[in-house]
């Protein structure tokens, strides 16, 4: 396959050796090596727009130069809130050339989250991109009195703005280069001075466990180290093609983006905007596309949905693609190849005239390296595009330790996260893992150890339990080495009878079907059984009701629709197949309004916030339980502006058990 | 073509695009001070015997957003038909820059850099959104037809001038998205801002917006409303607008102009125009 290829000696030469020990002196490196190629770019005003290496590197020197006569001391902390751009990449070099730490954050958090982070971060600096960005740092500037500066990089409706501590991203990197003739080397110095064990980055993880996230420290160690283990384990090819996406406030991006664009190198892509990524996907011919789990199932969700609408002969040469490419698949995977006839008939037949252009459409036709990272993914999804010939792989590691798994190889399973990676002894100890006997959680000893937690020391000391690390994760090994991932450990639950059961193995898998948004599964010591609140997908079920002629007003309620209810009963019932009678799913209710991470029912990254799920739906929850049939909820729903609305519906609830009341 | 990996020819600078060029004025000049970019003198229109204009006189001030308001079929659409060239009053006159252009027809007011869009959807259907914003390039383009058949170099060139700046009109439209997709396909949102587009691709020194919120939902009303001030507010454009939303309308206009059966029966800065006894009477109907 391409995968291997004379290109893995190549990498082989971009990994950091003892000298190159931090990310600035990766830039330098790389800036030295390929100087006149290509290294970036975004599409702006239709075109794609390219910088070089030699220009990179301009921008970042003059912007850290910048930064340094505007007072920036090292290991004083820098903020960046804004969509994936150039800018942004530039910023967070600079920020670590000039020694000081980098936090990023996900543009679309409400000011108050972004005043915790910057609060407790110290920031001295924001980085904005633009309007939007810049009127939430105003907001809370006054809570700030560390503040120095609101730097923005696109100046767009702000010419009334007259905030003493707004500047542009020009006029700083202006500064800059005023500053270096006064002070001439002062960037390569400053580069200099940094050292394996300086922490560039503070992470701040996405808080499922509560309302507020803790900032992760990570060091160059750490950061090099998991870059260097994800290149030799997936064997990159240097000058790849990547569109970055995700957003580097999530740790994967700084690892994937940020670094190993650089150790690599990348092609770094930055789509136009959030809402042309696919395209820019498509127009890229991206080779690797990493995303997490929520955006892998959209994508599907895009295609089966699709298919919904297409005729009898479209969906039928679809089914069978996708019945004969998963076998094909399964086989490649397994080790042992399908039955020749079905080669034949995928190779000769369904690849070219019906997987390849689905493919084709999705953008995903040159992609060699598609990961998905993140939380857990049904396998159902995974043999969607496995079948189209697009080699997913999962990856898992945690941003307190880096990333430790991967998918390695042609054969692997796809229920697994794939084997441990193996780190640079440059840069790490040895690796060690074992699983608690009991409990079933993974602890990892050795590697690029666990920093803390910026500013909370007790916080940090309960992650190591004598000398390892407990990454609050059941995993359990397989025959072949790779690691099943089975649930977080606070999550796996008992019911009042005594049966185990892992919510969230339920949850990804009812995720897969086009209808369903989210879920969230219920039962504990208290209950007797497992019940599943569903929110539906307004958009495939909508349409969906729209081609029977059923009318509907809003989404509460749609969402009551008897047609629809009797519908995700059918798709709570395929999955209820596949697990023992007594962790089945017993009763369900839709949801009248969908969850929303402003108003802190999920996370950044879509994760569900349960507890806080539990209590905001408690009534409906208790109404599960004690066999109603319906149950009046009252959602308030907060506003952007601070209104605070409420919704009041009858919430129907369903047995599983019951005859169906409505036929379809 | 370019190859992929090579560097663009085209490089960008952020500070020359279009939402920079011009930036803000210098200074605020106060009203009274500013230039009159048009002035309406008298204004008569009749339909039969229904008076749809009569006696308007005023004067639209150079960089400001003007709102004119009143209740349906106050003749607001009939005036600004009027100033535009679609209809020919029988008395009164228009002066564009101290130009007397009560004679000429729409087109030519067009190309003095007359720009407006309508409160009906004006759009081709069939065309895709670059096009359409490219068709109001139009004035702007020297070669012929039979130059651009023959697709000579310097037709290229030109195309791809006139390109860059539609370019940019999408960037500052923010509606990158929809490119290349048939503005037939579009919400009813999305046209009112491909119109809108198509206007600002003319390079107008003054914008005519008839009713361009008509229908759309609250959120889409915020954005036009930013697009409408940044508009006004980074290309310096004056702005004429026709809006029956009167929160919008206080929100974005300097200065408001109140008409009702054709007459004009107030002027005035929103505060004043909010507080004024005609204007409620006309709006509330308590005679």
């Amino acid at each position: 396959m391409r995968v291997k290829g004379l290109a893995a000696q190549e990498v082989e030469v971009g990994l950091p050796s003892g000298e190159i020990n931090t990310t600035p002196k990766l830039l330098q490196w790389a800036r030295d090596k390929w100087g006149e190629r290509v290294f970036m770019r975004h599409k702006d005003l239709g075109l794609w727009q390219a910088w070089t290496f030699n220009e990179v590197y301009e921008e970042v020197k003059y912007f850290s130069l910048g930064l340094m006569s505007l007072g920036l001391k090292r290991g004083e902390v820098v903020s960046i809130i804004g969509e994936n751009e150039p800018e942004n990449f530039w910023a967070h070099w600079a920020i670590m050339a000039a020694g000081g730490k980098a936090v990023c954050l996900y543009p679309d958090v409400t000011p108050p989250e972004a005043l915790y982070m910057w609060d407790d971060s110290d920031t001295v600096y924001i980085i904005c991109e633009d309007q939007e960005q810049v009127d939430k740092a105003i907001e809370v500037e006054d809570k700030l009195p560390g503040l120095r500066k609101i730097i923005y990089w696109d100046p767009r409706g702000m010419w009334d703005y007259t905030d003493p501590l707004l500047m542009s991203f020009l006029e700083v990197q202006e500064l800059g280069r005023s500053y270096e003739a006064d002070h001439p080397n002062a960037f390569e110095e400053s580069i200099a001075q940094g050292k394996l064990d300086d922490i560039p980055i503070i992470s701040y993880s996405s808080g499922t466990t509560g309302a507020h996230p803790k900032g992760i420290l990570m060091n160059y160690a750490n950061v090099l180290d998991s870059a260097h283990r994800v290149i030799k384990a997936t064997k990159m090819r240097p000058f790849l093609q990547y569109l970055s996406y995700i957003a580097p406030a999530w740790a994967t991006e700084q690892l994937f983006g940020l670094t190993m664009g650089l150790m690599c190198p990348y092609v770094l892509n930055f789509p136009e905007e959030p809402e042309t990524v696919l395209p820019n996907i498509r127009e890229i011919g991206a080779e690797m596309v990493v995303f997490s789990p929520r955006q892998w199932e959209s994508l599907s969700s895009m295609v089966q949905a699709r298919m919904l609408d297409a005729n009898w002969i479209q969906r039928s040469m679809y089914k069978g693609g996708m019945s004969v490419g998963r076998k094909v698949a399964e086989g490649h995977l397994s080790g042992k190849p399908a039955n020749i006839g079905w080669r034949i008939l995928y190779h000769a037949f369904f690849y070219p005239l019906v997987l390849r252009p689905l493919r084709d459409k999705l953008g995903l036709l040159k992609a060699y390296l598609p990961i998905c990272g993140g939380a857990a993914m049904a396998p159902d999804l995974f043999y969607l595009f496995q079948a189209m010939g697009v080699k997913l792989r999962n990856m898992y590691g945690l941003t307190e330790i880096g990333l430790l798994t991967v998918h390695q190889g042609e054969q692997y399973q796809l229920e697994t996260v794939g084997q441990f990676m193996e780190v640079n002894p440059d840069l790490a100890l040895p690796l060690e893992w074992k699983t608690d006997k009991d409990t079933g959680e993974l602890l990892i000893r050795g590697g690029t150890p666990f920093l803390g937690y910026h500013k909370r020391p007790e916080a940090s000391a309960e992650k190591i339990k004598d000398g390892w690390f407990s990454t609050e994760d059941c995993m359990a090994m397989t025959e072949g080495g790779e690691m099943v991932y089975l649930e977080r450990l606070g999550d796996m639950r008992k019911l009042s009878t005594g049966v185990r059961f892992p919510p969230q193995f339920f949850e990804t898998r009812l995720r897969f079907s086009p209808f369903i948004k989210d879920v969230m599964t219920l039962g504990d010591e208290t209950k007797p059984f497992v019940a599943a609140l569903i929110n539906i997908d307004p958009e495939t079920i909508g349409r969906w009701v729209e081609k029977r002629g059923i009318v509907y007003s809003t989404f509460p309620d749609l969402s009551q629709k008897p047609q629809v209810l009797e519908l995700i009963r059918g798709e709570i019932e395929k999955v209820n197949k596949i697990l023992p009678s007594d962790s089945q799913v017993k009763r369900f209710a839709n949801l009248p309004k969908e969850f929303d991470p402003d108003e802190a029912e999920l996370t950044r990254t879509r994760k569900l916030r349960r507890s806080f799920l539990e209590d905001r739906f408690g009534g409906l929850i208790e109404a599960i339980y004690q066999q109603e049939a319906e149950y009046i909820t009252e959602v308030p729903v907060k506003y952007r502006d601070g209104r605070v609305g409420k919704v009041t519906t009858a919430t129907k609830i369903i047995d599983l058990e019951a005859p169906a009341e409505v036929g379809r | 073509m370019v190859k992929w990996g090579e560097a663009m020819p085209i490089k960008y600078n952020k500070s020359q695009k279009l939402s920079y060029r011009g930036g803000r004025r210098e200074t605020e000049t106060a009203a009274d001070e500013r230039k009159v970019v048009l002035r309406a003198e008298d204004i008569c229109m009749t339909f039969g015997t229904i008076k749809a204009v009569a006696e308007v006189s005023f004067e639209l001030l150079d960089g400001e957003v003007l709102a004119l308001i009143g209740p349906n079929g106050a003749g607001k659409s009939a005036l600004l038909n009027c100033i535009n060239g679609f209809y020919h009053p029988q008395r009164g006159r228009v002066y564009f820059h101290d130009k007397d252009i009560t004679h000429l027809p729409p087109h030519k007011r067009a190309m003095l850099g007359i720009g407006r869009t309508f409160q009906g959807l004006q759009v081709y259907a069939g065309m895709t959104v670059v096009d359409t914003i490219m068709s109001g390039r139009h004035f702007h383009m020297k070669t012929n037809p039979m130059q651009c058949a023959i697709y000579w170099p310097w037709t290229h060139k030109e195309e791809v001038e006139h390109r860059e700046y539609v370019e940019e009109v999408i960037d500052f439209l923010e509606i990158e998205g929809i490119r290349k997709a048939p503005v037939g396909e579009l919400s009813y949102g999305l046209r009112k801002r491909v119109d809108l587009a198509r206007a600002l691709a003319m390079e107008p020194d003054t914008l005519l917006l008839d009713e361009p919120m008509a229908g759309m939902n609250l959120e889409e009303k915020e954005d036009l409303a930013r697009f409408i001030l940044d508009v006004n507010e980074s290309l310096g454009t004056t702005i004429m607008v026709v809006e029956h939303d009167m929160e919008v309308v206080m929100d974005i206009a300097q200065r408001i102009l109140a008409m009702d059966w054709g007459r004009l029966i107030a002027t005035g800065t929103p505060a004043e125009i909010k507080t004024n006894d005609t204007v409620v009477k006309a709006y509330l109907g308590v005679g």
